[in-house]
């Protein structure tokens, strides 16, 4: 049987993908076994007016509401409610101390404007003198963002975009405001984040992998937090499509470090325990933040979804999560992006396809170590039901307790 | 018989007293003998008793057999077997030492000319608001602005090669000149693979070396945590670091390092963690900023084309900059020529009279990357200071034969012939697939073995690679490891017949294991 796919982007690294495997390339109303699908597409192919039935040997890159996790405004509520619910529930793992949750407290304290703008002036004040970042809910790679340091500016700012009060629901793009993370790790004085590549397979049970190959992405500015530069972009946001357009951007190597030699300058110059320690609880922060979402995503089992998870690490090591992509750019910047996210196309076609190469629902998406290529997996509530003694056990609360201790 | 035993350790101990006292650490240790005479150990009654219990419990016993261990390393590097003169004792070969004089000063030609070229001196003052704007950009040396659009590097390793390959031995008749480049004609001794094995032997038989699995997991997810073979490797390595025995450190990295316990075990080794490196190094600084020079332009230059281009060490940048400008003024330095072929470059200053000065102050004039030898020490420091003089440290052992000529067995032309001969012997396949298609073999591996593969592999990988250079203390490990990858590559290698296509088959080398492919070749598989 040939596999047909259809697509509606135009990116190299996931067309050669398909040709490699000798796929044949369809239209959208032909019969298709895989949709590589904008997000547009695949809302409106989920949607009910289209009255589309996928049949079981389909496959589509989305699940239908992954806006509950990507968008940043979602993410947040998402991840508030659900720390409410295990603090509710009576679980340990929703312990607080000083009023901080000991074990979920991996993003920064977020708000979203307007609606939780008394609640961030209240904040605001409590903490004091303090930097926050301002992000537009739905735009991407750094539009749109800026920071403030002062609660006039914002109201300045709120004066200027039309919307004069911030009470008022009238405002059309809502924001959110985050304290700003100002004491990121450092290497050689540059700040940088993490891109690390996610992928669900399934939410009920959760089945995730870890893409090993993630990067850094440097500033190509040195960081400072002095307030004059609080306006350059260039020493805050590592957008990759922002740090092009400086002048100290180079196109050799696109300001992106492995992951690999992140690790090693890390081990090599903090330590091995604590660089263990701040994997593992990056590793803990993706599992958690997909555990909030679990039961509010359609879980289509047509559907599977890899995120590219922005992780700022501060000078504690610690890492937070700044906020999940539901489609990473598959531009290839670099001669070793393009190598990296051929890999990272093709090893994620395997681990979602059966082995029979086919498309099929009724597959149970356990795949073996082979077909894992370069993911790792990071959980698998079924196999972990089974109680078989396998990685996903590792996540396990007690064990995670244990060494918090 | 005991008495002359007596004489010669009286004498050998006397020279040593000497020598003490023109070590870096020499201050530092009379201010601590000074302390622990004046403290409550040490009794005016007895007091010379006292005195060396004192130092043997405290940590001063252990810094003098360091000092003395350093001592003897550096001074048993250059042993020749013949010592007729002073001259000699550095290069017994009468025409390679000629070689290198006409070398030196193609080189110091070149920089003049450059100097003409582009219009500016070898060396001045520096201007009060460039020495300002140098200043405010010290950690960020990268946007320092100067102009280095008409500069190029004064050679690369391919130059260098041509230099070797143009050397004439007169006490011998080349039967045709088709086969200069395979340095037959040079009398020097290079180990053979049973020599390497005994060498190497503990890297050859190790069950567990550290690096050997490669594992590129982010987490402990799924290859569980560290094996238990591992943490044991790194319990005994804090133990041996604890003591701070230099030869113990040396011992223990024979069979590689923990990433954790590598930059101490390093500097201990290498001995380049010195109490006043601090101070010394922030006059290096001064004298960075006081003059400005020709070869500040060309070591900038080889940062940018360098580290700033590559992936893997792009975000060294501003720090590479920063100890490489220092590298340049520090006269220490100099102390390669003691026991090198090799003279500094004299120019003569302005001024009256005119003087004769070495230029650059260090002596060494950087090729075309020269930075790598120092990137990758950069994953292992977050301070620039200790990061400074462990690249210091390993460029005064090792790096600086490689860019001269010389007999040494060390030395590049050494490393140049072992090669050679491993591939001859061991890899026959390939010699002669590359006989058939005239590729020269040293000119597919020159480069990687000038830079002591830096920039060729993966850091961790060369990481560990360099840790056999400290354990094993000899260079020899780069020319057998350029074999083993050839060896690794073979099939590939005998599909194509052009040097071309053979540097494409070698060019990515990011999927190699160093210490297997090192084990690989001193277990003996490289089969005839």
């Amino acid at each position: 049987m040939k596999i047909t796919y259809c697509t509606d982007v135009d990116r190299s690294v996931v067309l050669s993908n398909f040709e490699k495997r000798g796929w044949v390339h369809v239209g959208p109303d032909d019969d298709w076994n895989f949709y590589w699908a904008g997000i547009q597409t695949c809302r409106s192919l989920f949607s009910i007016d289209s009255g589309y039935r996928m049949h079981d040997n389909q496959m589509i890159n989305h699940f239908p509401n992954h806006y509950e996790l990507s968008r940043k405004d979602m993410l947040v509520k998402n991840i508030k409610r659900y720390r409410r619910e295990l603090e509710r529930e009576g679980s340990p793992l929703a312990k607080r101390l000083d009023g901080k949750y000991l074990y979920l407290d991996f993003i920064p304290v977020t708000f979203v404007l307007p609606a939780d703008y008394n609640l961030f002036v209240e904040e605001y004040r409590k903490v004091g003198p303090s930097t926050w970042i301002m992000k537009p809910v739905g735009k991407s790679q750094g539009t749109g963002i800026f920071l403030i340091n002062k609660l006039s500016k914002l109201k300045k700012w709120s004066r200027e975009g039309k919307n004069n009060n911030f009470n008022t629901s009238t405002i059309k793009e809502s924001y959110v405001i985050s304290k700003y993370i100002d004491n990121p790790l450092l290497i050689d004085g540059k700040k940088f984040d993490l891109r690390l590549y996610v992928l669900v397979t399934s939410f009920r049970p959760l089945k995730a992998y870890l893409f090993k190959s993630g990067f850094c992405r440097f500033c190509t500015v040195k960081y400072n937090t002095s307030v004059a530069d609080i306006e350059n972009l260039l020493i805050h946001l590592t957008n990759v499509s922002l740090q092009k357009q400086g002048d100290e951007y180079n196109s050799i190597h696109g300001g992106k470090l492995s992951i690999q030699n992140l690790r090693l300058f890390l081990e090599s110059t903090r330590g091995k325990t604590v660089t263990e320690a701040l994997f593992d609880n990056i590793v803990w922060l993706i599992v958690h933040s997909l555990k909030s979402v679990s039961y509010i995503m359609a879980n289509d089992r047509h559907c599977f979804e890899c995120y590219g998870y922005d992780i700022i690490i501060d000078d504690n090591l610690k890492p937070w999560l700044i906020e999940v992509n539901a489609s990473p750019s598959l531009t290839s910047t670099t001669a070793n992006d393009r190598i990296l996210k051929y890999k990272l196309i093709d090893n994620m076609l395997s681990v979602v396809l059966p082995p029979s190469g086919i498309p099929d629902v009724r597959w149970n998406k356990c795949p073996s170590r082979e077909a894992m290529g370069n993911f790792e997996l990071l959980i698998d509530e079924e196999l972990a039901a089974k109680d078989k003694p396998g990685p996903s056990t590792k996540i396990d609360l007690k064990d995670r307790l244990k060494r918090k201790t | 018989m005991e008495e002359l035993k007596d004489k010669s350790l009286h004498l050998t101990a006397e020279k040593l007293a000497e020598e003490l006292q023109k070590m870096d650490i020499y201050n530092e240790f009379y201010e601590d003998l000074q302390m622990l005479a004046a403290s409550q150990d040490v009794s005016i009654d007895d007091f010379k008793k006292t005195l060396v219990q004192a130092v043997n419990i405290g940590s001063m016993e252990t810094n003098l057999r360091n000092a003395v261990f350093h001592w003897l390393r550096s001074h048993g590097n250059n042993k020749q077997i013949v010592v007729r003169d002073e001259i000699t004792s550095r290069e017994s070969l009468d025409y390679l030492r000629k070689a290198q004089i006409t070398w030196e000063r193609r080189i110091q030609k070149s920089l003049e000319s450059m100097c003409e070229e582009i219009g500016i001196n070898l060396s001045c003052l520096r201007s009060s608001a460039d020495r300002d704007e140098m200043l405010q950009k010290w950690n960020e040396l990268s946007t320092y602005n100067t102009s280095l659009e008409r500069l190029r590097p004064v050679y690369a390793p391919k130059d260098f090669l041509e230099v070797l390959f143009s050397l004439h031995n007169p006490n011998y008749r080349m039967i045709s000149d088709d086969m200069i480049w395979d340095f037959t004609y040079l009398p020097l001794k290079v180990k053979t693979l049973p020599e390497l094995r005994h060498h190497y032997r503990d890297l050859a038989t190790a069950d567990l070396l550290l690096g050997l699995t490669c594992c590129q997991c982010l987490t402990t997810l799924s290859c569980g945590s560290t094996s238990q073979g591992e943490q044991e490797r790194i319990a005994l390595g804090e133990k041996v670091l604890q003591h701070q025995h230099a030869p113990v450190c040396q011992e223990f990295l024979k069979l590689g390092a923990p990433r954790s316990l590598r930059g101490k075990l390093w500097a201990q080794i290498l001995g380049s963690s010195v109490k006043t490196s601090e101070q010394h190094y922030s006059e290096l600084k001064q004298r960075v900023l006081h003059f400005d020079m020709l070869i500040d332009k060309l070591i900038t230059k080889d940062v940018q084309l360098t580290a700033c281009n590559d992936d893997q060490y792009f975000v060294f940048e501003d720090v590479l900059h920063q100890i490489m400008l220092c590298f340049t003024r520090d006269t220490d330095v100099l102390s390669v020529f003691n026991n090198s072929t090799s003279h500094p470059i004299l120019t003569s200053l302005k001024g009256k009279p005119p003087i004769e000065a070495i230029y650059p102050p260090n002596g060494i004039i950087p090729f075309h990357g020269f930075t790598m030898y120092a990137a990758p020490v950069c994953y292992l420091f977050n301070d620039p200071v200790p990061l400074y003089y462990t690249f210091r440290a390993f460029y005064l052992r090792y790096w600086f034969r490689l860019h001269v000529i010389s007999s040494h067995p060390q030395s590049i032309l050494g490393l140049c012939i072992l090669f050679q001969r491993l591939l001859q012997r061991h890899e026959t396949k390939i010699w002669s697939h590359f006989m058939s298609h005239n590729i020269h073999p040293i000119r597919v591996v020159f480069k990687w073995i000038m830079k002591g593969f830096s920039g060729h592999l993966l850091p961790e990988q060369l990481l560990n690679l360099w840790d056999m250079v400290i354990a094993y203390d000899s260079l020899e490990v780069l020319p057998l490891l350029a074999v083993a990858i050839l060896s690794f590559r073979k099939d590939n290698l005998l599909q194509v017949n052009t040097l071309q296509n053979v540097d494409s088959v070698l060019v990515d080398l990011s999927s190699l294991n160093v210490m297997s492919l090192l084990q690989l070749a001193l277990k003996g598989p490289i089969k005839m």
